[in-house]
């Protein structure tokens, strides 16, 4: 028979009773601390339309174009404008597609994306203004139906 | 064919396999692996292995609430409908039910129960499975309803209600209540575990016939005043006669508590204990738990539902069942097909399969009973498509985790680990595709040896024509697996938008 010599009990309640628990607390509240007040703070961005089209209509599996139509509060073209395309599924874990535009007309740019599979899609746009200063918007792509 | 699979079933049958106890075959025990044995004969081996998981389940339900909100670029989608789902079943399947020896929910309920001390016993009506049965349809059913995988919000609700639903039972009922009556997540491994390699289990029966203090499921008093210091299985598990891992949660509360250090993680043949239907601890006989054949069920056909809910053709169905009837909301048409694929099809494929056993075999076994029996045979062919699907995600978003990482650490104003880099994915969908196969191929010949081995055992003279309608139902559910497999995907919040 094999006797096992036994921790003392009470080491758990120091360790891993109040301890611990306060231990935790402190974390989650440092983690909630860290995410509010570290983001960075909010900047003033200029007003900027974008209007967007995705042909064919409905989107399908395959190629696909997004012409986008940048605008400021006036109502004037943006141009000299860069543009990163980036689309996502809705479902995590499915590769994302990657696209550039090219400035077609001023104000007017256009890539060429390829949806790689039927479903909810999410298209990200990355601008970089003249100025240098960037946004971002996203576009939903509901429902991309199967390729013919 | 038929032979081949006769024989094969033969090999797997327990009788067929040589005797474990002999010294030159003992089997390979995880407990005396230096060092591994040494972490979980540690009685805080649980706490240390909780502990991450429990920091990891923080993270997510912060970035849940304050991250992005979309769910490819957060970490608690991607983390909980990727890779958590992913490394279980492949834990699961290659070890045994680690997950639940490492679930961070209990962590929370011991350090809860130092304040609160449960007073109540769980209801005797409510001390079987179909509590959890319900609870693991509704989960299914709320996943596709609600589209769980594309919202980073719901989904850290859904770990915070789990942390209070845990905190609410186990601080009011005492034991391991919602381990083995509640929880879905549990229910889902205990059964998956049926499948494991490793088991909980005595090393030498012998030892624990001279036992007369039985510490595995009283737990170790103190002389005088009887406190429990260590305690023993709270899931009602008596060692000696625990047999399988169902209901088993790996708490290694009884290698802790037994005072000869007489429990092992030893090594069997998976789906062992599926083939046979002694009487069980805590459990009973299999072939009379209704309750756990309709958990069975639930797992077996809920996994094809799973899938099926991720691919094209769904869509098309629901929309005719929207135009038939005249409903344009999601939930009373994914309930129609949720009653199809739960209720009706198991009723109907396992009805008849039944009756034909009976028929054929001339069973003195009634419709019911005969039909319990056999359906934990289909438990195999429900883990091949869980692993399956839960490993083309894990394995397709395999990388997604260091991007998304990436970025959460830069949206706290500091990229330490660089600019994410989204591009990263994982394998290429065609090799996981044959992963997939292999998977499916595993649970069919996993099932027809279980229901080979139970016919053979209900039916010892006419064996093949007990198989026989079994074999039928596991290769419909089989083809079924594989025809999904080869539909395109199409995931999709919008199901009844056309």
């Amino acid at each position: 028979m094999i006797q096992r010599r036994l921790p003392d009990p009470r080491v758990f309640d120091r360790v891993f009773g109040w301890g611990m628990a306060k231990w935790l607390t402190g974390l989650a509240c440092a983690a909630t601390l860290l995410m509010a007040g570290c983001s960075r703070p909010a900047e003033s961005l200029p007003v900027v339309e974008i209007e967007h089209t995705i042909s064919p209509e409905p989107v399908r599996v395959g190629p696909a174009t997004v012409t986008l139509k940048l605008a400021d509060g006036a109502g004037k073209a943006i141009t000299g404008a860069h543009i990163a395309i980036e689309a996502d599924m809705s479902h995590p874990g499915m590769s994302p597609v990657f696209a550039e535009t090219q400035e077609t007309v001023p104000g007017r740019y256009q890539a060429h994306l390829d949806f790689q599979m039927a479903g909810d899609w999410v298209v990200l746009l990355h601008v970089t203004l003249p100025g240098g200063k960037k946004l971002e918007r996203q576009i939903d792509v509901r429902g991309v139906r199967p390729g013919v | 064919m038929i032979g081949r699979l006769i024989e094969l079933g033969k090999l797997l049958t327990p009788s067929s396999i040589p005797a474990l106890e002999t010294p030159e075959s003992l089997p390979f025990d995880l407990m005396r692996v230096p060092g591994l044995g040494h972490l979980f004969r540690w009685r805080y081996a649980r706490p240390l292995l909780q502990a991450p998981l429990l920091i990891l389940s923080v993270i997510m339900i912060l970035h849940g609430f304050f991250g992005p909100t979309l769910a490819p670029k957060n970490l608690a989608t991607t983390l909980s409908w990727l890779h958590f789902r992913g490394l279980l079943v492949l834990v699961l399947l290659c070890a045994g039910n680690f997950f639940c020896l490492a679930c961070p929910f209990m962590l929370v309920r011991q350090l809860a129960r130092r304040i609160f001390r449960p007073r109540f016993t769980w209801p005797r009506v409510l001390r079987n499975k179909w509590l959890s049965v319900g609870l693991f349809i509704l989960i299914l059913f709320t996943y596709e309803l609600f589209d769980l995988w594309s919202s980073p919000w719901w989904t850290a609700w859904l770990i915070v209600a789990y942390f209070l639903a845990v905190l609410i039972v186990d601080g009011f009922f005492k034991h391991a209540s919602f381990c083995k009556f509640v929880c879905p997540i549990g229910q889902f491994n205990f059964l998956a575990s049926t499948l494991s390699p490793f088991e909980v289990k005595v090393r030498e029966q012998d030892v624990c016939t001279r036992c007369h203090t039985k510490d595995c499921i009283r737990g170790r008093r103190e002389p005088v005043s009887d406190l429990v210091t260590i305690r023993g299985c709270e899931l009602a598990l008596f060692q000696p006669r625990k047999v399988g891992n169902m209901d088993c949660t790996f708490c290694l509360d009884c290698v802790h508590a037994c005072p000869h250090d007489n429990i092992g993680i030893l090594t069997r043949l998976p789906a062992s204990e599926l083939m046979t239907d002694p009487i069980r601890s805590g459990i009973g006989y299999f072939s009379r738990r209704k309750d756990l054949a309709a958990l069975a069920i639930v797992f077996t056909f809920g996994a094809l539902l799973n899938a099926f809910g991720m691919v094209s053709p769904v869509y098309a169905v629901e929309a005719w069942l929207g135009r038939v009837l005249h409903v344009s909301h999601e939930a009373p048409v994914l309930g129609l097909i949720f009653t199809f694929f739960l209720i009706v099809e198991p009723v109907l494929l396992i009805g008849l399969a039944a009756w034909l056993t009976r028929v054929w075999a001339r069973s003195s076994r009634a419709l019911l009973p005969l039909a319990v029996r056999y359906t934990y045979g289909l438990v195999p062919l429900g883990f091949g498509m869980w692993l399956a699907h839960y490993c083309f995600h894990f394995l397709t978003g395999l990388y997604t985790l260091i991007p998304i990482t990436q970025s959460a650490i830069a949206a706290l104003g500091r990229p330490l680990l660089g600019e994410p880099r989204w591009a990263l994915t994982g394998l290429p969908a065609n090799v996981v595709q044959v992963v997939e196969i292999g998977f499916l191929m595993l649970g069919f010949a996993g099932s027809l040896a279980v229901t080979y081995s139970l016919a053979e055992d209900d039916s010892p003279g006419r064996p093949l024509r007990a198989f026989l309608p079994w074999a039928g139902v596991c290769l419909i559910l089989w083809f079924a697996s594989m025809w999904l497999m080869f539909q395109p995907m199409e995931m999709r919040a919008t199901m009844m938008s056309g």
